[in-house]
C-alpha cells in the first residue's frame, strides 16, 4: 500500500464530510465511466436494472418495432396487480358474508379504494389482452420456431396461468356477476370426461359454489398462482437468452 | 465400460457405479414426487364439505295447496302438489348449473336460454338432460324431506296424509 492510499484513508476516517460519499459508495458499486467496449458491456453486466438485457444484444432486438414491447408490458401489468393487489388484501375478506361488503367498502370506505381496485380489475383485462397480442406477434413474427419451442411451450403455461388468475379473481367480488359466472365456469370443468366431476369437485371443494369455493379461489388467487408464474417468468427470461435472443431473420 | 475390469463370474456389463446410482436415485425421485402428487390430491380433496345438505326439510304438506307449485330459492327446488301427490323438481339448469325459472309452459334458463316443459323435459336449448326430480319422503314428524342424492323417475310422487 502506497504512502498517499494510508493517507487517504486516514483522511477518510477522519472527516464526517466524508460519510453521506461513504454510505452511497458502500451500497452502490460506482464505476468510473466506460471508455472501451469491454467496460461498457461489463457496466451492463453489473447492474440489475439493465439485467434484463444481456450484455451484448442484436440491434433489432433494441428496436421497438421488434417486438412493440409486448412481453414486458405484460410483465409491467403484472407487477402492478401484485402493487395494488396487496394492498387490496388489507381490506379483503374471502368469506361469504363479507366479501361482498368489502368490496363495496373498498369503493366507497377506503382511502384510494376505488382507484386501487380499479387499477386492478383493469390492469387483470390488460394482462390478459396483453398476453394474448404478445402471443399473435410471436408467432406472426416467427419466433415460436427452433430453437425456441420450449419457450413457446413455457408461454403457453404463462397464458393459462394468466386466464386462471382472472378466472380465480372474478369470483372474489362475491356479486351475482361473479357467483354464476364461477358457476357456469366450473360446470364446464365438469364437462370434462370422465374425471369432470372430480375435477369440478377439486375446483370448489365442495358440490356447488360456497364457501370453500371462495376460500380456494382467494388461495389460489393471491399465493399459488402468482407464484407459479413469477417462477414462470423468470424461466421464460432466462431461456430468451439461452435460445440466442430474440428470434430474427437467418441472415442476420 | 470396455475399461472396467471384469469381476469374477460376472457376464460383461454396461452398468457403471455411476449409471447404477443415477437409476436408483432417479427412480427413488420419481416414486417420492409421484407419492407427493397423490398425497397433495388426497389433502386437497376435502373430507367434509360446509355447503347445504343434500338431504333437507322443505316444510310440511299444509305449506302447498293442491294444484300449485313452489319454488325454493335457497334450496334451488320447486315443490309441485297434485291433489295429495307431491313432487320435488330440480331447479339447477343441467347445461351449466343456471338456476331455472318457472313459466306458464315450464322452466327457462337465464344463462344460456335452455327450455323445459312442465315435466322438465328439454324444450330448446343447449340443455342436454331433463331436470332432475328428487325423491320426497315424509318424516314421522310430517315434514317433507328432500333427498338430493337420490334421483327419481320424472312423474314420482309421494303420496301424503290430509
Amino acid at each position: 500500500m502506497s504512502v498517499q492510499r494510508v493517507a487517504a484513508v486516514a483522511g477518510e476516517g477522519a472527516s464526517l464530510r466524508d460519510l453521506p460519499g461513504r454510505i452511497w459508495r458502500s451500497v452502490f458499486r460506482s464505476r468510473p465511466v466506460p471508455s472501451t467496449e469491454l467496460e461498457r458491456s461489463q457496466a451492463v453486466a453489473a447492474s440489475f436494472f439493465f439485467h434484463v438485457h444481456s450484455a451484448k444484444v442484436h440491434e433489432r432486438t433494441l428496436k421497438l418495432r421488434t417486438t412493440l414491447g409486448l412481453g414486458l408490458f405484460s410483465l409491467f401489468s403484472f407487477a402492478i396487480l401484485v402493487a395494488t393487489g396487496v394492498l387490496l388484501m388489507f381490506y379483503y375478506l374471502p368469506s361469504p358474508e363479507q366479501a361482498y361488503q368489502r368490496m363495496l367498502d373498498l369503493r366507497g370506505a377506503v382511502v384510494f379504494g376505488t382507484f386501487l381496485r380499479n387499477l386492478h380489475r383493469w390492469g387483470a383485462h390488460a394482462m390478459v389482452a396483453l398476453v394474448f397480442l404478445h402471443m399473435i406477434r410471436v408467432f406472426l413474427t416467427g419466433a415460436h420456431k427452433a430453437p425456441r419451442e420450449f419457450n413457446w411451450v413455457v408461454g403457453i403455461a404463462l397464458l393459462l396461468t394468466t386466464l386462471f388468475l382472472s378466472f380465480t379473481g372474478y369470483l372474489l367480488p362475491w356479486d351475482q356477476l361473479a357467483y354464476w359466472a364461477v358457476m357456469v365456469g366450473t360446470s364446464i370443468a365438469g364437462y370434462a370426461p370422465g374425471v369432470g366431476p372430480q375435477i369440478r369437485f377439486f375446483l370448489l371443494g365442495d358440490d356447488s359454489v360456497g364457501r370453500e369455493a371462495l376460500l380456494r379461489f382467494y388461495v389460489l388467487h393471491v399465493v399459488v398462482l402468482p407464484a407459479a408464474l413469477t417462477g414462470l417468468v423468470g424461466l421464460h427470461f432466462w431461456r430468451i437468452r439461452k435460445d440466442g435472443g430474440l428470434a430474427r431473420p437467418s441472415g442476420e | 465400460m470396455s475399461t472396467q475390469p471384469l469381476r469374477a463370474g460376472a457376464a460383461q456389463s454396461q452398468v457403471t457405479r455411476r449409471s447404477f446410482v443415477n437409476l436408483v436415485g432417479g427412480a427413488a425421485l420419481a416414486v417420492y414426487a409421484a407419492a407427493s402428487g397423490a398425497l397433495a390430491l388426497l389433502f386437497l380433496r376435502p373430507r367434509v364439505t360446509y355447503g347445504p345438505p343434500a338431504r333437507l326439510p322443505v316444510g310440511r304438506p299444509a305449506d302447498f295447496a293442491s294444484g300449485t307449485q313452489v319454488v325454493l330459492p335457497e334450496a334451488r327446488l320447486c315443490i309441485r302438489r297434485q291433489g295429495d301427490r307431491l313432487a320435488a323438481i330440480s331447479t339447477v339448469c343441467t347445461h351449466l348449473g343456471c338456476t331455472v325459472n318457472p313459466t306458464e309452459t315450464g322452466f327457462d334458463c337465464p344463462c344460456h336460454g335452455s327450455s323445459y316443459d312442465e315435466r322438465g323435459e328439454v324444450t330448446g336449448g343447449p340443455a342436454p338432460r331433463a331436470l332432475a326430480w328428487y325423491r320426497v319422503t315424509q318424516a314421522p314428524s310430517g315434514e317433507l324431506v328432500v333427498d338430493k342424492r337420490d334421483q327419481v323417475p320424472a312423474d314420482t310422487f309421494l303420496e301424503v296424509r290430509s
